[in-house]
């Protein structure tokens, strides 16, 4: 038995909210295993844990000890797992945004091996399937997700502006960003690009106790989406999104339309699509297979497959 | 047509990327750097060109002592690592040596010679504030110091004294020492000749 194309939208929907969800998750654990790293080295006793942090730290220390003692030296271990999100390193493998290699190129710096590498997956990933980056991985993109929801709640109650300005914008502020990168270093990034903001947030508050500035950036973003546009951030401003469906435009997996099925003058598709995508004119660059279209297709001519030439 | 739009668009958001810097304007910082960088790092440029801010040296730091700059230390700082020794100081475990992505830090091993490679900065005592030098004995420096009697010798009453070639600058004599404000100080070889 196929499953109905909604009902496959649906699947993927939830799957990304899943793979997002897991991936703030981990950075929220990358975060925490320095407290547990500390609590290792300082004590190496679940007790002393318990009466110096309390029994939730406790709990949190015995589960990763176990976790990292079936890989071996538990420490050595966990110290193969760092970063957040645009520099990471998950079970000693490095994983890179293409905007940090274009940034180091950029200083004039020969980058190290691993650290080029570490592109690899991202580039491969967005070349074959598109901007999946954008609705499986961007932690950042589920707070987006939950704004286009608020907005689109209260839209029969309330008037949101929807400005619409062109994706070069996106291009705009990565040249604009790079060149300031020149004179200010690497550190804008933290502010420019929202789900780096979202893991210094993240980390700053939980593992060093500090509220970072990156949570200033947050907000902005968060006026943008709510004031200016809808997924104004991932439409318009976000540089890693932008490169990687500059990317993605030749992706073989993409939305595809039954034409004999589609209605006329229905624009379903093109006014939830939160990447400013229209399935209904067949233009499908920067798809992020996210799977909203599909469930918002009256007619269900909308699928996921292969593009066909 | 089209391409007005693009180009319109591309300005507004190159525009909007150029602005941000005026962060950097925001008042009330300050700049006087009494912090430290973590072992095997660079020359400062070198090592601001080369740092990416991905704080994964934070992340694995078992003593937590590699805090992330925000913009109290200049935007050019933002997210890179520092260590403040008097709060809490490097152990010299090379963790973050290990994991730095982009060499940054130089891959230092916790051996003998991964230490003395080792370049954070250099120790100075302030001999008005030091109890040794008061006459009365104290020697806490001494006993936090991980290269005792290379680093940092002790004669009469434990005063200590500084031999800058071996000194290799993890503070752990001035998170140890017991005066209010701490009689020893840690800071980068530059800052240090600039100072004296």
């Amino acid at each position: 038995m196929r499953l109905s194309n909604a009902a496959m939208g649906r699947g993927l929907m939830v799957l990304s909210i899943g793979t997002r969800f897991g991936v703030l998750v981990l950075i929220c654990l990358l975060a925490l295993w320095t407290e547990y790293l500390n609590l290792k080295v300082g004590y190496g006793n679940a007790r002393l844990v318990e009466l110096s942090a309390g029994w939730g730290m406790r709990l949190f220390y015995e589960a990763s000890d176990a976790f990292f003692s079936f890989f071996g030296d538990a420490v050595v271990v966990a110290q193969k797992n760092a970063g957040m999100t645009w520099s990471i390193r998950v079970g000693g493998v490095p994983f890179t945004d293409p905007v940090a290699l274009l940034s180091v190129l950029l200083q004039g710096r020969v980058p190290e091996l691993g650290f080029a590498l570490g592109v690899l997956l991202p580039l491969l990933l967005a070349a074959f399937l598109g901007r999946v980056f954008c609705a499986y991985v961007c932690p950042a993109s589920l707070l987006f997700f939950a704004i286009a929801r608020v907005r689109r709640l209260l839209g029969s109650f309330f008037y949101f502006f929807d400005l619409k300005v062109g994706q070069s914008m996106a291009w705009g502020v990565l040249c604009g960003s790079l060149a300031v990168v020149l004179y200010w270093g690497h550190g804008v990034w933290t502010l420019i690009l929202p789900y780096f903001a979202m893991g210094q947030t993240i980390f700053h508050s939980i593992a060093l106790g500090a509220l970072s500035v990156s949570v200033y950036s947050l907000v902005v973003f968060t006026i943008l989406d709510l004031c200016l546009g809808l997924q104004f951030t991932c439409r318009y401003v976000c540089p890693t999104g932008r490169l990687l469906g500059w990317v993605g435009h030749r992706a073989r997996v993409v939305v595809r339309r039954e034409a004999t099925r589609c209605v006329q003058q229905c624009t379903a598709c093109a006014d939830i699509c939160p990447l400013a995508v229209s399935p209904k004119l067949d233009q499908t660059r920067d798809c992020s297979l996210c799977g909203e279209c599909l469930v918002a297709c009256p007619t269900q001519c909308l699928s996921i497959g292969r593009k066909s030439k | 047509m089209k391409r007005r739009g693009f180009i319109r668009s591309f300005l507004v958001g190159g525009l909007v990327a150029a602005l941000l810097p005026l962060v950097d304007w925001l008042p009330q910082r300050f700049r006087s750097r009494r912090y430290l960088r973590p072992p095997g790092a660079r020359e400062e440029e070198d090592f601001l060109a080369a740092c990416i801010r991905c704080g994964q040296c934070a992340n694995v730091c078992p003593n937590k002592c590699i805090s992330l700059a925000g913009l109290e230390d200049g935007l050019e700082n933002l997210g890179t690592p520092k260590i403040v020794a008097r709060a809490r100081a490097c152990i010299l475990c090379m963790a973050c040596t290990q994991v730095c992505p982009t060499g940054a830090l130089a891959k230092l091993a916790p051996t003998e010679e991964g230490v003395a490679a080792v370049d954070m900065g250099v120790a100075f005592v302030i001999t008005d504030l030091c109890y040794s030098y008061a006459g009365r004995t104290c020697g806490a420096c001494y006993h936090a110091c991980p290269l005792p009697g290379k680093a940092l010798k002790v004669g009469l009453f434990e005063r200590p004294t500084i031999d800058a070639d071996h000194c290799v600058g993890c503070g752990l004599c001035e998170q140890a020492c017991i005066h209010m404000p701490q009689a020893i100080r840690v800071m980068s070889r530059a800052e240090l000749e600039a100072r004296t």
